[in-house]
């Protein structure tokens, strides 16, 4: 073989014509292949049924009873979960993007309220066919599980998730603290003047190394329930028509299905509301008097700490709690819980979470499988043997639950739900990240300085939403 | 360690004594090309991991992104085409503005006291300290760097927290209020760049140490004989000769603060408001949180821009500031 260069022919060695040929079956092998990605790692692409949840591996291993029932259950589907620590459900997401830009998405998804409609939106597969289908099964869940968690998974008129566990904006607060300063429990209506009042007392009775009100600066928990006590939000919130074949198959009867929909949306931005502005005002006298903290953004990991320290009088928190602070040496009595104040109304924040289905999954009627049985009393006690949160099943929320733990009220939990049917889920659309950033770097302006930055935050909050809604999620 | 390991020489052409006739030559030129050839190919055997890497996880990257630039895609829907919509939007959007604002500011603070810092600290450390203790500040200095910044910053979070914080405790003990540390603009830039600094003038310290072990004593003492003593030496002696190591140091601390990223992500999420917010985290919120991963690409584009700007104006007025030995 021959080829010519500068006029001269020159000879190829054989050398020269094996890399050419190694070069072209590399070449040939690369072009072939239909796209490289994260499942062509051997070992990656098995056939098991994938499961992400956001924890750690000692959260996966938690669930490996319920796995171990499952797999008794149905032997021909094999179950993998996959636990992904991250700091928040905004961090979770982001991870669980990363892996759907990989190739390498799971089958099923632990998702909470703050990106149920994402999801729903881009990621997961409705499930109504299934519920439909298996109506006689689920009967028995949905009597169990108030109305209000269900429909937080509704996104125009299909349902994506069964509700799992949830936790409403409820108030904690340190029996010590209240003993110090003269205070008895607060009662069930007790207003927001008359929770100023308490955290007055208390900082009256500490005037050092304690905080009254101590709160975050984020989604739950932060500036929202305090929003939806003044019967306001940050974004305004409709309803979507449809769902009518859930709420008329299995709640037919339930006392609050006139106010039932096919799910809630957050369209525009309301931050320019007066009550808005008025709840705002009130969290930055608390400030202003020191009797609240300035919030920190993504503050909280040393909340259990501190309030166990009895350095924090009262902080907005859920069910998921009490075995935090049991473990952190608060005895049963040392702490309690009570509904959150009244205002215009006394409407509470919840979030809920549990399995979506994802669109690219390779066997949904597997992971149904799945989300059927993790909705059974059999599994969910399995995974909730602590209160580590509280469960979708009424029924699971008694006294066994909480014995030798804490709070002494521990029915306030579930009665949020009961008392307030109004009561709603974390205003999160499909845009939520960016909805979230949205708020969050507002609230510490609007509550740290004069009623001028005040109204200047809430005109940045405004224009931050509207930009964000805009955007594609 | 390669400046100190001496040239090899390059392999003689002709192995032997050159004989005399052609035959014995030919041959030797022959076997010259033949052992030239391999260790080329040797060559190229040693170096494949290094240019498979760069090519898979930085070239490839580099022009993927600005490729993307033009283009909208969430991850999960077939991307887009859009031209320079992406571009356009960027520079419109008033929170991307902040914060390469931010940025810069924050790198003129950062890098000034970073330098500032590292050198005082240097010229210390060489003159003042006996030999063991020299070696004590080196690792003393360095250690920050090696730590995460992630774990550093968390660990900062909670020595700066308002109520709870151990330095406002320290603050309150002479009389000083709590301070917001990281819920005011103010308060939460300072310690931002704190942290960083903190963190990271330990690698310019071993520089401007290694430059002035360079600086012949010769020079100092010819400056002495001439009256420069103290802070005169320093400025007409050590600075001028230490420029090249100043312009390295420089040039690698800006490059760096342009992309600061870990300490105001997880101190402050960059706030309150956008005050901590910089180039970097607005990147990190484009792609992974909003899933807008077009607009990300532009910033970072645009964001290269500006660090290839800045590293080319330094490398060009070197040649008026920097003094070679």
């Amino acid at each position: 073989m021959t080829g010519a260069t500068n006029g001269h022919l020159r000879e190829i060695t054989r050398r020269t014509a094996l890399g050419a040929l190694g070069a072209g079956i590399i070449g040939a092998t690369v072009a072939s292949w239909p796209r490289l990605s994260g499942t062509d790692i051997p070992g990656r692409g098995d056939n098991s049924l994938s499961i992400a949840i956001m924890g750690t591996a000692a959260d996966a291993a938690a669930r490996q009873r319920a796995i171990d029932a499952f797999t008794r259950l149905h032997p021909e589907i094999r179950v993998k979960v996959q636990a992904i620590q991250a700091v928040d459900w905004k961090d979770f997401f982001t991870k669980i993007l990363t892996m759907v830009a990989a190739g390498t998405p799971p089958d099923v998804v632990y998702v909470a309220t703050e990106g149920a409609q994402l999801f729903a939106e881009k990621l997961a597969h409705p499930l109504d066919e299934y519920v439909r289908r298996d109506a006689a099964d689920m009967r028995e869940f949905f009597d169990d599980v108030h109305p209000s968690l269900v429909e937080a998974f509704m996104y125009k008129g299909s349902l994506y998730q069964l509700p799992m566990d949830w936790n409403a904006a409820n108030m904690y607060y340190n029996t010590t603290a209240f003993a110090q300063a003269g205070l008895e429990r607060p009662a069930d209506d007790w207003t927001h003047m008359d929770f100023r009042n308490s955290l007055a007392a208390m900082r009256k009775a500490r005037t050092s190394d304690f905080t009254p009100y101590y709160w975050t600066n984020r989604l739950f928990g932060g500036v929202v329930p305090w929003l939806y006590a003044n019967d306001t939000s940050f974004l305004k919130e409709t309803r979507s028509a449809g769902g009518e074949w859930l709420w008329d198959g299995f709640y037919a009867n339930d006392p609050s299905r006139s106010l039932r929909s096919g799910g809630y949306q957050w369209l525009e931005p309301n931050a320019n509301d007066d009550r808005v502005f008025e709840s705002f005002d009130y969290l930055r006298g608390l400030v202003k008097d020191g009797l609240g903290v300035r919030p920190e953004e993504g503050g909280g990991s040393s909340l259990v700490g501190l309030f166990a320290s009895n350095r924090i009088g009262t902080t907005p928190a859920g069910g998921y709690w009490v075995q935090g602070l049991h473990e952190a040496g608060m005895g049963a009595n040392d702490f309690d819980v009570q509904f959150f104040p009244r205002w215009k109304t006394q409407r509470h924040q919840f979030g809920t979470a549990g399995y979506a289905i994802m669109k690219t999954a390779k066997d949904k009627d597997a992971a149904w499988e799945w989300i059927k049985f993790s909705s059974s009393r059999e599994a969910m006690e399995l995974i909730f043997p602590n209160p580590i949160t509280t469960p979708a099943r009424r029924s699971m929320v008694n006294e066994q639950l909480y014995a030798g733990k804490g709070p002494a009220h521990w029915k306030v939990f579930y009665d949020t739900l009961d008392r307030f049917p109004t009561t709603g889920p974390i205003p999160a659309p499909p845009q939520q990240a960016a909805v979230e950033t949205a708020l969050m770097k507002n609230v510490s302006l609007a509550v740290s300085g004069d009623e001028r930055q005040l109204k200047q935050a809430l005109a940045s909050m405004q224009r931050d939403l509207e930009l964000a809604l805009r955007r594609q999620s | 360690m390669s400046t100190t390991t001496p040239h090899r020489e390059r392999p003689k052409r002709a192995a032997g004594p050159a004989a005399p006739g052609v035959a014995p030559a030919r041959n030797a030129t022959k076997l010259g090309a033949k052992s030239r050839h391999s260790q080329r190919w040797l060559a190229w055997i040693f170096l494949a991991p290094t240019i498979l890497g760069m090519g898979l996880f930085t070239l490839i990257p580099i022009v993927a992104s600005v490729v993307l630039a033009f283009f909208r895609w969430d991850i999960i829907s077939a991307p887009t085409f859009v031209g320079f919509d992406n571009f356009s939007e960027v520079v419109q959007d008033p929170t991307v503005r902040v914060s390469f604002l931010n940025t810069i500011m924050f790198v003129v603070v950062a890098v000034s006291l970073q330098l500032g810092l590292a050198l005082a600290l240097a010229i210390m450390v060489q003159e003042k300290m006996p030999a063991w203790l020299r070696v004590f500040f080196r690792s003393a200095f360095f250690f920050p760097l090696i730590l995460s910044a992630a774990s550093v910053s968390i660990f900062m979070r909670y020595l700066f927290n308002e109520q709870f914080g151990v330095v406002n405790w320290f603050l309150s003990l002479v009389g000083i209020p709590a301070v917001p540390w990281l819920t005011t603009p103010g308060g939460s830039a300072a310690v931002v760049i704190l942290v960083y600094v903190w963190q990271n003038f330990g690698f310019s310290f071993l520089l401007f140490i290694g430059g002035l072990a360079s600086i012949p004593v010769e020079t100092y003492e010819a400056a002495a004989i001439d009256g420069a003593t103290g802070w005169r030496k320093h400025l007409h002696v050590t600075l001028p000769l230490l420029s090249p190591t100043t312009l390295v140091a420089s040039v690698m601390a800006i490059i760096s603060a342009l992309q600061v990223f870990d300490q105001p992500y997880v101190l402050t999420r960059g706030g309150p408001g956008d005050s901590t917010r910089t180039a970097v985290m607005v990147i990190f919120e484009s792609a992974f949180q909003r899933l807008e991963f077009g607009q990300a690409s532009a910033i970072g584009v645009l964001l290269t821009l500006i660090i290839m700007a800045i590293t080319a104006a330094q490398f060009r007025l070197s040649k008026r500031f920097v003094f070679y030995q």
